[in-house]
């Protein structure tokens, strides 16, 4: 009873007093320590329990992601993958929207925020859609709905966090995500492409690009590759740890930066520094949070008691499955999805084991379920940065645009649910 | 007096982001070099707990830098709604809650880095003292205390808080 008390009185201070995520989980886990275990225990816990996760190797893995994200963008990589897929592709009906979906892609495997795709992405390509009269909802949409790959395709902020909270390797996480990531794209660019051929003017073929210049734009592509490979590549053999695999991707990006792109001033590494340590201190404040709220939820019973619970009710797993991600969609609607995912984790993830499903699978589609969850209304973070960046779009627009993609999203859901595999096999390979 | 605080407040968090960063820094050299070293057979001792350490530098020296550009996630669907009176109110009272809570966490952290200074605990592989970087995650989390008092008081005296 006194663990749902606490997410009661969670959900009210984050709704209505509008505390952040992290800070409110923090504040009433330590409220409800005190209660159930009195407040010595309590006091005690949040001195040692801030310094274990802030100094945790384990979360290292994150600033360094992000440096290697923030130095990419701030040296204009994310330019030159789009560059790229629009020299390619930009001819074909719908071209340029489906080249922004790839350009997501391509940069989602270097970063692994939604946020920064998005606003990366809205500056590069919006422009170019509206230059050549796209559609202003499909515009707006492809790149809301492309961003969110950002956390889909490895790495991934959201699966380093589960990887953290549930014990599991992240490598194999990481590795689980990436055809579900590509799926994702795939259906994207589908959906474009269906929206296209019974609307042609909403995306009409951009200019005609000579051979050469196709070719000359192909390096654009290969720092993408070089890093991803490096970082993915370290992972899939086990030759050094998430983190190693975040500094030597940082350290790549940073020497890219110079050497080979030579666009990152002072002023620009300076700035990727702050973005990086801006967005560490968010999200390792989060994970401090959804710790002590989650001690709380552990000792209060509640995650155990709803696992009897669901096992008594004999219900079939892919219907328990099914209302697990019908909540994270709504829960997605309504708040930011990895500070849902976090408070949830201690409730969903031994349900889910109890069920029989495997983690990294869970941990795959539970991406895929709040990533959807950063562009559904009336909360959607990346739709209000297209938002942002579109001054010309109104936001119920962006959303207009948005909820043609959402069956892609449902797709993938259900072919991860019928084809596990799809989840398992990359993992299984892992060493 | 206001404005005396947020000064104070924005130019430590400015400096703090300073360290934050170049322990950011460190943290990659380290964690590189490592894992060059290690295939050659003399990987770097204590690397881990070392990295560890600078990542607790990296989180704390930053907490600042994050409230000053409002970058902690909150969730604003219900109080958007609200009439600017009400949203001001919210805001004092939300400031007040977290800078109490922030002033606990510095306390027990100071007294955690007290505990085991006096117990003379060190790291398990270097054997070196640990306590001054819970002090500094300890001073971190007073200065956050600090920028959510300012916070308190611009929302109980907007007027004196635009002259800031």
């Amino acid at each position: 009873m006194i663990g749902i008390i606490g997410i009661l009185v969670l959900l009210v201070v984050m709704m209505f007093l509008q505390m952040p995520v992290g800070f409110s989980m923090a504040m009433v886990g330590f409220c409800g320590l005190w209660y159930v275990t009195g407040l010595d225990s309590a006091l005690s816990m949040i001195g040692t329990e801030t310094w274990a996760n802030f100094s945790s190797y384990g979360l290292t893995v994150i600033p360094l992601f992000m440096l290697m994200g923030t130095i990419c963008f701030y040296s204009g990589v994310n330019k030159g993958v789009y560059d790229t897929a629009y020299k390619w592709f930009g001819r074909t009906r719908g071209g340029i929207a489906m080249a922004t979906v790839m350009a997501c892609a391509g940069f989602a495997a270097i970063c692994g925020s939604n946020n920064a795709t998005a606003a990366t992405m809205s500056t590069v390509a919006l422009p170019e859609m509206k230059k050549y009269g796209y559609d202003k909802a499909l515009s707006a949409g492809a790149i809301a709905c492309g961003s969110t790959l950002g956390v889909v395709i490895p790495p991934s902020v959201v699966l380093i966090v589960y990887g953290i909270q549930t014990g599991q390797s992240i490598g194999k996480l990481f590795w689980g995500s990436t055809l579900p990531g590509l799926l994702m794209a795939l259906l994207f660019i589908l959906t474009i492409y269906v929206l296209c051929a019974r609307h042609p003017q909403w995306g009409p073929a951009g200019p005609r690009v000579k051979i050469t210049e196709k070719l000359k734009a192909l390096p654009g592509m290969s720092e993408v590759i070089i890093l991803f490979g490096l970082v993915m590549g370290g992972l899939y053999t086990g030759a050094y740890t998430p983190t190693e695999a975040g500094a030597a991707g940082a350290f790549f990006a940073l020497l890219i930066a110079i050497t080979i792109r030579r666009k990152l001033s002072w002023k620009g590494f300076v700035g990727a520094i702050l973005d990086a340590l801006k967005v560490t201190s968010m999200v390792i404040v989060i994970v401090w949070g959804a710790v002590i709220f989650g001690r709380f939820l552990t000792i209060s019973r509640l995650p155990f008691e709803i696992v009897e619970l669901v096992s008594n009710l004999r219900i079939s797993p892919p219907l328990v499955m099914t209302a697990i991600l019908v909540i994270y969609a709504i829960a997605g609607m309504v708040m930011d999805a990895l500070g849902f995912l976090l408070i949830s984790i201690p409730i969903f993830f031994p349900l889910a084991t109890q069920l029989g499903y495997d983690p990294i699978w869970f941990g795959c589609i539970l991406t895929v379920v709040t990533t959807m969850g950063a562009v559904t209304p009336p909360v959607g973070i990346c739709a209000y940065v297209v938002r942002g960046v579109a001054v010309d779009i109104p936001l119920s627009e962006v959303f207009k645009g948005v909820i043609w993609f959402i069956p892609a999203y449902c797709v993938t859901m259900a072919v991860m649910i019928f084809f596990p595999e799809i989840a398992l096999y990359l993992p299984s390979l892992v060493r | 007096m206001i404005s005396a605080l947020d000064a104070i407040g924005s130019r430590l968090s400015q400096w703090f982001s300073w360290i934050g960063g170049i322990a950011l820094l460190g943290m990659t050299a380290l964690a590189c070099a490592n894992m060059l070293m290690r295939p050659m057979g003399a990987p770097i001792a204590g690397a881990y707990e070392l990295i560890g350490f600078l990542g607790a530098l990296v989180v704390a020296f930053s907490l600042g830098h994050s409230q000053l550009n409002r970058a902690h996630i909150s969730v604003d669907i219900l109080t958007t709604r609200y009439s600017e009176k009400t949203r001001r109110l919210i805001d004092a009272v939300n400031s007040f809650l977290c800078m109490i809570f922030f002033l606990l966490v510095t306390w027990r952290t100071a007294h955690y880095a007290t505990t085991i200074w006096r117990r003379g605990e060190t790291s398990e592989t270097l054997r070196m003292i640990y306590y001054p970087f819970v002090y500094a995650v300890s001073l971190c989390c007073l200065l956050l205390a600090v920028l959510l008092l300012v916070n308190l008081l611009k929302a109980l005296f907007p007027k004196a808080g635009q002259k800031a």
